[in-house]
């Protein structure tokens, strides 16, 4: 969204007797263009061909008796009107009340032309790589495919009252292929990988769906050392992780560690696991300019050796917890997670006889708590460093007593940012 | 409040003229969601917020049967007109893409208009207001249960849709939401444990409804206690037991297990379909047992047309345990095998609808009798009802499930999953309480387990569901209670 109309409102702004005096604005334009395919069928009905323009600005004012509005500027709004109208939302949160002055932005980069013609319209690479996924599909004699590609462009600005203006521009690319309804993979960053590493992690998904074919039979019940593939780790232990990092949960006593476990010499995580990112990196998708509230990205450290650095902050719960606000989290590609040394995956391979690929019911979880009981309806058995046909059962254990297990290993998995895990874990067959 | 869309009249027209002119079909879907919020944790107000979603989104299909979309976030005539030509223009050039070919039923005109509330009321919530009285209410539940951590939230939120399509077809409607939740934190000696209580309404006034609030605190009161044992209760053993779940659980079997995989746009790869079919007249179930899907008046997901223009039909999936009716839109119905029930609902404007559930249950055509409010069942309750009806006697223990927290289905193998708030063992002497585990395995085994039912059907165990990464409210339930034999392919998850 274009800022000057809204810049030249804000002074004007009054409403029960009250002006608005500190404040910040964050707008941002952008157009998508994306495609998904259903059981084969490439932008049917269900799935089309589609383009998305958007245009809006979110901000916060501060006014002149202390009260603070939250809120977002849709395109068709009158600013002045929008924000006199927001008033009757106002409300007390000191910490809340505060906003960022200039500081110096790091040159990120974000940007890929490519990329934003294809988010325009051009749908040539995404027609290439369809096609290849065509001839795989075909090749393998998979029953059905499932899957979506897309591309996004956008343009950002911040602006404060206290004298930061600043802007980004960022590109978006993506693709997501699940094989007869089950294993299932995909790619995100700023740009398209190249198409070496497209196919290569297309073969792998293929090799994959090949192995989930043949079942086996179940295997017994009990504690195995069961490797989780890295899309798990991201979508349990590493989101359950940044969950309770985070510094409302934190300071809402919501989370399993309290203000006081941050900083401290204790380890709350085994001796030798960290947790950092850095969002400077080109072209990953968890890469940014400036968080939403206009702190610089930088490398930050929330996790080290085993001790718990700092929350995830925004102003406001860093002024509620006494510490500074911190870079986010955006994207696992940008984030360090495990320890330094891995395990090669050949080697865990031959220390586990069950990997699982994907679990259901990751949301309906407690994640304070730790304790999880996850379906792993794809998984695979492992014999002698290979694999040996199809499990479906059930993992159940609790993540911060895994992240202290001695018996826990980090795995290097080919293709992925994020490490696999090797621990004892309870799997139950069906 | 709905302006913006009363005054589409005439555009909705000439748009549609259009797209006849230009030789495509045409369904054009208009939104405006105006959303309050407010949270209150531990005395304080944490956020308030007020927030409207509105946009158009242009749906059309070629001549030759390519389908596309586009979306925008205004209702800007000129705007639109480009935007339907730019549409066209993307479909008709999408040669190389391989695009399928749309093959939809023929639609009758409608017109028709559903608001069943006075926006004027959703415009009227006073946030400040609202959460004065969410700290009065937390104070209330904090006395009740001191200990646990609290957050009390209250949502409203009026969803108006307009949608327009090239036959002439013209149907507008809202639909109403309100939420209140709490969320209780307790800690223990073993660690923290959060438990959830929600209370819906149409009413944007239900924070100062006295049933309403009534209602809510026992809730609330239910879910704060569990929360300050939750902590230092053990795990349950993992395996195959008789079970008892409750009515929000036996909504997440419907719904998991049943409802998305008869869905229609999935058949081809449903385990409910062969040969991209649904499977009408296969037994899945106990002949007295049927899964039934419709819009209910008042409800979280009531929703009278679909976002294609069609009306909402009652759906009976299952019927005296056979496959019946599969949940359908225009683009599916026909080649799916089953008749057009109108399912189609898109998150916003900006998404392509899809066939979803709205209220989804469990009907027993035999229940046996649970005098009283649903409330009104704490464990102890629940133990005396199975030993007055004789349970015990066939199973020394049942393993009872309370609670529901969410689940996932794979339709494709037909394995479910759902997350239960708490689990109890009950036998002869009494209750024990454990950690809560996953309730997973396969939708065949689990509907064919279900044994007795107790109570009159509640259906307001509310949700949402995320299918292909579209959100949309899901609501349903059945019988206070149902009991579920053991099943070799059903199971419970759990650490011993």
């Amino acid at each position: 969204m274009k800022l000057e109309p809204v810049l030249e409102a804000i002074p004007q702004v009054r409403a029960e007797g009250q002006t608005v005096v500190t404040w910040q604005v964050h707008g941002t334009e952008s157009r998508r263009l994306s495609l998904g395919i259903k059981d084969r069928e490439a932008g049917n009905a269900h799935a089309p061909l589609s383009l998305a323009e958007a245009s809006s600005a979110r901000y916060l004012l501060v006014w002149s008796d202390g009260k603070i509005c939250r809120g977002t500027l849709e395109r068709h709004q009158d600013p002045r009107a929008a924000f006199e109208e927001a008033r009757a939302t106002a409300y007390d949160d000191p910490d809340a009340a505060h906003v960022l002055g200039p500081d110096a932005f790091a040159d990120v980069l974000l940007w890929d032309d490519s990329t934003a013609a294809i988010a325009g319209g051009d749908t040539a690479l995404i027609a290439d790589r369809l096609a290849h996924v065509r001839e795989l599909i075909a090749a393998a004699g998979a029953k059905t495919w499932s899957g979506s590609f897309s591309a996004g462009a956008s343009d950002s600005r911040l602006v404060t009252s206290n004298g930061l203006d600043t802007t980004s521009r960022g590109t978006s690319f993506g693709w997501f292929v699940n094989v007869d309804g089950e294993a299932g993979d995909g790619f995100g960053a700023r740009r398209p990988e190249s198409d070496e590493d497209f196919r290569a992690r297309l073969a792998q998904l293929m090799e994959t769906a090949a192995n989930l074919a043949t079942d086996t039979p179940p295997i017994e019940a009990g504690t195995h050392r069961v490797l989780l593939h890295p899309r798990v780790v991201e979508s349990y232990m590493l989101s359950t992780l940044m969950q309770n990092i985070d510094g409302s949960a934190v300071a809402h006593q919501e989370s399993a560690f309290n203000r006081d476990d941050f900083g401290s010499d204790a380890p709350k995580l085994r001796h030798d696991i960290g947790l950092s990112i850095d969002p400077l990196q080109p072209y990953k998708a968890g890469s940014y300019r400036f968080t939403g509230y206009g702190l610089p990205a930088a490398p930050c450290t929330f996790v080290e050796n085993g001790r718990l650095v700092q929350p995830i902050l925004d102003i406001k719960y860093g002024r509620r917890l006494g510490l500074k606000p911190t870079p986010v989290p955006f994207g696992p590609d940008a984030a360090s997670f495990g320890t330094p040394d891995r395990m090669a995956y050949e080697d865990a391979l031959k220390q586990t006889d069950v990997m699982v690929l994907s679990v259901l019911g990751v949301h309906t979880q407690d994640r304070i708590s730790g304790d999880f009981s996850l379906s792993a309806p794809l998984a695979l058995a492992i014999r002698q460093g290979h694999a040996a046909g199809r499990l479906r059962g059930t993992i159940s254990g609790n993540a911060w007593e895994t992240l202290n297990s001695p018996e826990l290993t980090f795995v290097d998995v080919p293709h992925e940012v994020t490490p696999g895990m090797l621990f004892p874990c309870r799997f139950d067959a069906r | 409040m709905l302006e913006p869309l009363e005054r589409l009249d005439d555009l909705g027209s000439e748009m549609a003229r259009a797209a006849r002119d230009a030789g495509v079909r045409l369904i054009w879907r208009n939104q405006l969601r105006t959303s309050k919020r407010s949270v209150v944790r531990q005395g304080k107000i944490e956020g308030n917020a007020a927030s409207t979603l509105s946009g158009h989104g242009v749906q059309v299909v070629t001549a030759d049967g390519r389908v596309a979309l586009a979306s925008r976030d205004d209702f800007e005539p000129d705007e639109a007109r480009k935007l339907l030509q730019r549409v066209i223009a993307t479909a008709t050039g999408a040669e190389r893409l391989g695009l399928q070919a749309a093959d939809a039923a023929a639609l009758e005109p409608l017109t028709g208009r559903e608001i069943p509330v006075d926006p004027a009321a959703f415009d009227a919530v006073d946030l400040p207001r609202i959460g004065a009285r969410l700290q009065e209410l937390e104070k209330e539940i904090a006395g009740r249960v001191p200990g646990p951590t609290l957050s009390v939230s209250f949502r409203s939120e009026l969803d108006a849709w307009r949608v327009f399509r090239d036959d002439g077809t013209d149907v507008f409607f809202a639909m109403p939401r309100c939420v209140l939740g709490m969320r209780a934190t307790g800690s223990g000696d073993a660690g923290r444990h959060g438990v959830s209580a929600t209370l819906f309404s149409p009413n944007p006034d239900m924070p100062f409804d006295d049933g309403q609030v009534e209602l809510f605190l026992r809730r609330a009161t239910q879910a704060a206690r569990l929360a300050t044992v939750l902590p230092d209760a053990p795990n349950h053993a993992a395996g195959s037991f008789p079970l008892v779940i409750d009515y929000a659980l036996a909504k997440g079997l419907a719904h998991e297990a049943f409802g998305h995989a008869s869905e229609a746009d999935g058949f081809r790869s449903s385990i409910l379909a062969e040969n991209g079919k649904f499977k009408v007249g296969e037994q899945v179930g106990p002949e007295n047992i049927s899964i039934v899907d419709e819009p209910v008046d008042g409800d979280h997901a009531w929703q009278p047309f679909s976002a294609n223009g069609v009306r909402r039909e009652r759906t009976e999936i299952v019927r005296g345990g056979r496959l019946l009716d599969g949940l359908s839109d225009p683009w599916s119905a026909q080649a799916g095998g089953v008749r057009l029930t109108g399912a189609g609902r898109a998150e916003t404007f900006r998404s392509a609808p899809q066939p979803r559930m709205t209220n989804i249950r469990i009907e027993s055509s035999e229940p046996l009798a649970a005098p009283g409010a649903f409330e009104d069942y704490g464990p102890e309750e629940v133990r005396e009802l199975l030993a007055t009806s004789g349970v015990f006697k066939r199973h020394p223990k049942v393993v009872y499930l309370s609670g529901y927290t969410g689940g996932q289905v794979n339709t494709a193998g037909g394995d479910f999953v759902f997350h239960c708030k708490a689990i109890y063992d009950l036998d002869e002497k009494g209750v024990s309480l454990y950690k809560p585990a996953i309730f997973s395995g396969s939708m065949f085994g689990a509907l064919q387990s279900v044994r007795e039912a107790y109570g009159p059907l509640l259906l307001d165990a509310i949700g949402y569901c995320g299918k292909w990464g579209q959100q949309v409210p899901s609501s349903g339930g059945s019988h206070y209670f149902l009991v579920l034999e053991p099943h070799e392919s059903v199971g419970l998850g759990g650490r011993e």
